[in-house]
């Protein structure tokens, strides 16, 4: 079926620009409304499609058929020892038979194990959605001392991360200017005004500013991580913005600051998301590099 | 035409992408210390958070992606015959009837069985194709246009290097405003002379049909086998053997020409940034540049 897919060149992508705020409603996050003649007419517009790939689904909406094989196996594991305590009476059980159900059992237990090892292949697609955990409220604050030029680029940068992946809350700290944005849990004392201090200090607690490596947690259990985080957050990100020394001098790299991104799904960042977040970093990493590349800049008209 | 100052002190620059590799913040290296303890690193830090532990499960199925995607046959079919044979071995006659409750635990795990299989047949069927990547044929080439502020050109060169790092972009031309401020990458080697880069014609393409009709519909066209298409011809300045282009509309008087390696390069998630990144691109050279044709005569 992959043939169809490569004899068709153009494949046109209109994207529903929708305006600034992002949706507040549990559903998918992902702004593109794909419109192509090979869209599987099963799939809602608006999901992520992989078009290299065609699955065979069940056809029914909302129904993840990648979890079947486990629930097949609870279920059968669940029949299997019905048929062992009340099928017959133990006194005639044989050993032929505690052989099947042990092979019955462990095969159970693989069948469990499907949906988690399939996570992890190539070309596996997050089905979850990111919904917005409870009691949390949307904020948008920035610090207000900086250059107009910087506001913008902080504004757009919190909105494309929060647009373009599985995120739900993120912060970005760099060169003494802070720019939170999505949903945060606010405690009841830090009030507008006070909410950037209030940041400020949690940071310092944990000491994000000195951070050098990334930080990714992909399945966060449901004890808190810090207490700066929204509860619900299941995976987190935190890239360092890094300053990039230039060639020749002697000095150590030196950090800028940093991004955070949380989300309310496990393993929301998958290798390509990383990697544009690493990319988006670099915009406020210093301009070394890009000095750097400009002076090989040869051709000039 | 008297736009700009007409330099053309061009010559192929060798790239050297060990140069490059040294000095930008090594992305790759973040990939891999994201789930890797990084206890080694941070002598001076203050970070007193917890550090994250390796998820071997997840490396383990990454690296050994065919292997895993075929065991659920070899522990279907593995189980199938060990009930078969259990049922053989001790004397059962083999009638599929559920009436005893050994027949009844058989029939149980040979459905279960069969899941697995089944499982199996699916992961092998929806295995990603791998599409090898093809070289660009042609020149590098870096040029700039030169009355462009420092914001506008900086953040050029940011887009740069974000989408040839991230995607499989291996050139960027950006037209606006009728001139074309920044061709980078590769490009095609012209035929006439001594193996220039071919410049971009802007007039020439803002007349063309693949540009009036981007600009029509204000949204992002990909061409995911540039081979097949016919307007290739209005792009004479990419490699020929580009394989995927997308072209973005920078509002209404531009346009990001992004071309790739390979087939179908750019996923959904990358258009959807391009998308983004074209109107921010759009927003910066808009404010700073007011009219290209007049800073030029400055």
């Amino acid at each position: 079926m992959s043939n169809l897919l490569c004899s068709n060149p153009l494949i046109q992508f209109k994207m529903k620009i929708i305006p600034a705020q992002f949706p507040a409603k549990k559903s998918t996050m992902k702004p593109a409304s794909i419109s192509s003649r090979l869209q599987n007419s099963q799939t809602p517009s608006n999901q992520q499609l992989n078009l290299s790939v065609l699955r065979f689904t069940l056809g029914i909406p909302g129904l993840d058929e990648s979890y079947l094989p486990r629930w097949i196996g609870y279920g059968f594991a669940s029949l299997l020892i019905l048929n062992h305590f009340v099928g017959s009476d133990s006194a005639t059980t044989t050993p032929a038979q505690l052989r099947t159900e042990a092979i019955g059992l462990s095969l159970a237990a693989f069948s469990v194990l499907i949906p988690y090892l399939g996570k992890f292949l190539k070309g596996a697609s997050a089905t979850d959605k990111a919904t917005i955990p409870e009691g949390t409220e949307q904020i948008f604050v920035m610090s207000q001392n900086i250059l107009d030029t910087k506001k913008e680029d902080l504004a757009w940068a919190t909105y494309i991360l929060l647009r373009n992946t599985n995120t739900i809350a993120v912060l970005i700290s760099v060169q003494g200017a802070l720019c939170a944005r999505g949903y945060w849990n606010i405690p009841e004392e830090a009030s507008r005004k006070n909410l950037l201090e209030w940041f400020e200090r949690q940071i310092e607690r944990i000491g994000l500013k000195n951070l050098k490596d990334t930080l990714y947690f992909p399945q966060n259990s449901d004890s808190v991580l810090w207490e700066l985080l929204p509860k619900g957050t299941r995976s987190l990100l935190v890239q360092p913005v890094l300053q990039v020394p230039k060639p020749g001098a002697n000095q150590m790299e030196g950090i800028e600051g940093f991004v955070l991104l949380a989300s309310s799904m496990g393993y929301a960042y998958g290798d390509r998301d990383k990697a544009w977040i690493g990319a988006l970093a670099n915009k406020f990493g210093d301009l070394a590099k890009i000095r750097e590349v400009s002076g090989n800049l040869d051709c000039i008209w | 035409m008297e736009v700009g100052s007409l330099h053309f002190h061009c010559r192929p620059i060798p790239w050297s992408p060990e140069l490059r590799r040294r000095t930008k913040p090594t992305l790759r290296r973040f990939l891999f210390f994201f789930r890797a303890s990084s206890s080694s690193s941070n002598s001076r830090a203050d970070y007193k958070g917890p550090k994250p532990r390796r998820d071997w499960v997840a490396d383990l199925v990454s690296n050994n992606d065919d292997a895993v995607r075929s065991l659920p046959i070899y522990v279907g079919g593995a189980s199938l015959l060990a009930v078969l044979l259990n049922r053989t071995v001790s004397g059962i006659a083999p009638v599929a009837d559920a009436s005893s409750s050994q027949s009844r635990a058989d029939l149980l795990a040979l459905g279960l069985a069969v899941t697995n299989i089944l499982t199996g047949l699916v992961w092998l069927s929806i295995r990603p194709k791998p599409i090898s990547v093809v070289s660009p044929e042609g020149v590098e080439c870096q040029r700039i246009y030169s009355h462009l502020p420092d914001s506008v050109s900086s953040e050029l060169l940011w887009v740069w290097e974000s989408l040839s790092d991230v995607t499989c972009c291996r050139t960027l031309i950006v037209v606006y405003d009728s001139h074309c401020i920044l061709q980078i990458g590769f490009a095609a080697k012209s035929s006439i002379g001594d193996g220039e880069p071919v410049a971009v014609d802007a007039v020439k393409l803002m007349q063309g049909s693949l540009y009036q009709n981007v600009i029509k519909s204000g949204a992002q066209s990909y061409l995911a086998n540039l081979s097949l298409y016919p307007g290739k011809s209005e792009l004479p300045f990419l490699p020929s053997n580009t394989q995927a282009v997308i072209l973005q509309p920078l509002g209404e008087k531009g346009v990001a020409i992004i071309g790739g390696d390979t087939i179908r390069g750019f996923t959904t998630s990358d258009q959807a940034w391009i998308t983004l990144i074209g109107e921010k691109l759009d927003a910066t050279i808009a404010k700073h540049v007011k009219d290209l044709t007049l800073s030029a005569q400055e």
